[in-house]
């Protein structure tokens, strides 16, 4: 039949009418698009929140310093971290390794910092606290990516004159000398004087890394006046070394180990009093713990999102059993089954599209304020947003189909008759 | 020759018992007539209608509209029919809630694809014509019983069917605006619309000029006269 081909009513006006029906029902609609609101809104806040944490962690990583390698006690002995974030424990490497390492890669090692640390006493006039002390090589303000923004870090010539020279964390020069210009004034760690010769820019108080809280003096120094004596040669906690090309780190990191063992005499790994941690596996162990973390509060919100879906099911199926008559006379007034599949499957679309969007603005302000209240700034991933709005288009649709396909197939006269 | 029901039987199934609601009815109009079928209730003159109207399906037989066979026609070609040559006047009215008179006028255009500019201006002739010109942008329930037959008339006429279907139309009706509703018919079909109602009050049935009497599924008589 010729005539059959004709094009029934245009999607603007499909839509209009599933307005008109959603209108009908405010607070039912409402409710049916809270479902697809709340799901949407927990998938982008959560993503966010995990992204700025990822973020975060990476920064702090990346702010140790770039192709960082760690040399610090076994395995067994590490804190968290892996060794490179924080080097505390007990003090194993010989200082000998520093300078056997410094000879043996100079090629490929662009700096070494062997690292003593302990927590002392400071005191400048009236005010004194503990904080950390960390005896290291000039090297560690390019390796540890802490170049004094007042000032400059100590020298090689410092070092080989064990001079008392301090470099201060921001926080520590903040708390010592308020305003004032902490440049040549003098401090006393565990009763020694020494002179401040430069000030570490602010690293945030946020962060197990943070050298807002440290005070760097030559590692000479710092073995001779403030480290216990001991008996035997000289040995520190950790030595951070520069790698020179971030392709061959890996690499770097399995050649110093078999150095290192063969200098300690050791040939089962097994039994290695050291180990060498490499940044890129810290910083990817982290961001897959929090992949991990993302993925799966990602997916319990899209569950809530499926659960959504099927409230919108329900709503439609309860919706075309009290619309049976409307059907009806639709039907004998020309309605093609497929006009009403159309009519149907548009009331959940424009849910599902208002309900996204509502989710997506609503999970912005949800991502800011749970960031504020864990102090990660939420990354906004389009992306992420994109795909929530449409799996929540996907899912009232999806789950639209049967009420629809029921109500396309209603039998005109039962329709007609159903009172 | 609009229409002919050759031998249609429908039987309605519930469970293991059949229920025969026609039992083998033929039945010819010709264009321009002006019929009604009356039987008691059950007598299946609803069915016959529901059939003529292409809202069901016999069971048996062959119903032909306008020349064409329409059992084995798909349900989309069903909607088209119904959409362009069939226009229904329900008892109950059937006008859809939420939309106003002019809305309600507008569907059937716009299932027939009918430009928004061209319906409006074709719905509001409707209404005029059923004098409801001022109330067009009420809604069903700001219309009287007899305000809200006109509109479905109005309705039922958008896309100028030949053939127009009435079920009890004036059931719902005080008798005055019974007798308003049946006159509009009849100015409808002195226009050349077939008009096919069907009712069980006699004096709806004498406005017209054929009377079809259905009895237990079966048409028992069948009176042509002259319209007085």
């Amino acid at each position: 039949m010729a005539e059959e081909k004709r094009i029934g009513l245009s999607l603007a006006e499909t839509l209009r009418i599933a307005w008109k029906a959603i209108a009908a029902n405010p607070l039912r609609s409402a409710l049916t698009a809270l479902g697809v609101i709340i799901g949407v809104a927990a998938v982008v806040a959560l993503t966010m929140v995990g992204q700025g944490t990822t973020r975060n962690v990476t920064q702090l990583l990346e702010g140790l310093g770039t192709n960082l390698l760690t040399v610090g006690p076994a395995q067994g002995n590490r804190g968290p971290g892996g060794g490179l974030v924080r080097a505390g424990g007990p003090e194993t490497i010989p200082l000998s390794d520093a300078y056997a390492i410094q000879e043996a890669f100079a090629e490929e090692v662009v700096g070494v910092a062997p690292v003593a640390q302990g927590r002392f006493q400071i005191r400048s006039g009236s005010t004194n606290f503990q904080a950390t002390v960390v005896g290291t090589w000039p090297d560690f303000a390019k390796v540890r990516n802490a170049e004094p923004e007042k000032g400059s870090f100590f020298t090689w010539d410092d070092v080989t004159a064990k001079r008392r020279v301090a470099v201060l964390g921001y926080g520590v020069a903040e708390d010592l000398f308020g305003t004032d210009d902490p440049l040549g004034q003098r401090i006393r760690i565990n009763g020694i004087p020494f002179t401040v010769v430069g000030v570490l820019p602010d690293k945030g108080d946020q962060g197990f890394v943070s050298t807002n809280y440290q005070v760097f003096v030559p590692l000479s120094t710092y073995l001779q006046r403030l480290a216990r004596p001991e008996a035997g040669e000289a040995k520190v906690n950790t030595i951070y070394l520069q790698g020179a090309s971030r392709d061959r780190l890996k690499d770097l990191q399995e050649r110093l180990t078999r150095f290192l063992a063969e200098r300690h005499g050791l040939t089962d790994p097994n039994d290695y009093d050291f180990s060498v941690a490499n940044q890129q596996d810290a910083l990817e162990s982290v961001n897959a713990t929090t992949r991990t973390l993302t993925l799966f509060l990602g997916g319990v919100a899209a569950i809530s999102l499926l659960v959504g879906g099927i409230g919108i099911m329900n709503i439609m199926l309860v919706s075309v059993t009290e619309r049976t008559r409307e059907i009806g006379v639709r039907k004998a007034l020309g309605a093609r089954p497929r006009d009403i599949l159309a009519q149907f499957l548009a009331e959940s679309v424009v849910l599902s599209v208002g309900g996204g969007t509502l989710g997506v603005v609503l999970g912005l302000g949800l991502a800011g304020a749970v960031g504020r209240a864990l102090t990660v700034t939420p990354v906004f991933s389009p992306g992420s947003a994109v795909v929530a709005f449409f799996f929540a288009v996907l899912v009232g649709i999806f789950f639209d189909l049967y009420p629809a396909w029921r109500a396309a197939r209603l039998d005109p006269v039962e329709a007609l008759r159903y009172e | 020759m609009l229409l002919a029901l050759k031998g249609i039987r429908k039987v309605y199934r519930m469970g293991d018992v059949a229920f025969p609601a026609l039992k083998g009815v033929d039945l010819e109009v010709e264009e321009g007539e002006m019929l009604a079928i009356m039987g008691p209730s059950g007598s299946g003159k609803s069915t016959l209608l529901h059939i003529l109207g292409l809202l069901d399906r016999p069971t048996e037989g062959e119903y032909v509209l306008m020349n064409r066979p329409t059992s084995r026609l798909a349900e989309d070609e069903r909607a088209f029919l119904r959409n362009r040559f069939i226009g229904f006047v329900f008892q109950a009215f059937f006008l859809l809630p939420r939309l106003s008179a002019l809305e309600n006028v507008e569907v059937p255009l716009a299932y027939a694809g009918v430009p928004p500019g061209t319906r409006r201006r074709r719905a509001l002739e409707l209404l005029e014509r059923v004098g409801l010109l001022e109330k067009a942008n009420n809604l069903p329930n700001q219309l009287s019983g007899g305000q809200r037959q006109r509109v479905a008339i109005a309705r039922a006429l958008a896309l100028n069917p030949p053939l127009l279907l009435a079920d009890e139309p004036t059931g719902a009706l005080d008798t005055r605006t019974g007798e308003e509703v049946l006159a509009l018919f009849q100015a409808l079909n002195r226009e050349g619309t077939t008009v096919v109602i069907v009712t069980h009050e006699p004096h709806v049935a004498e406005k017209t000029n054929r009377i079809v009497r259905v009895l237990d599924g079966e048409i028992v008589a069948d009176e042509r006269r002259r319209h007085g």
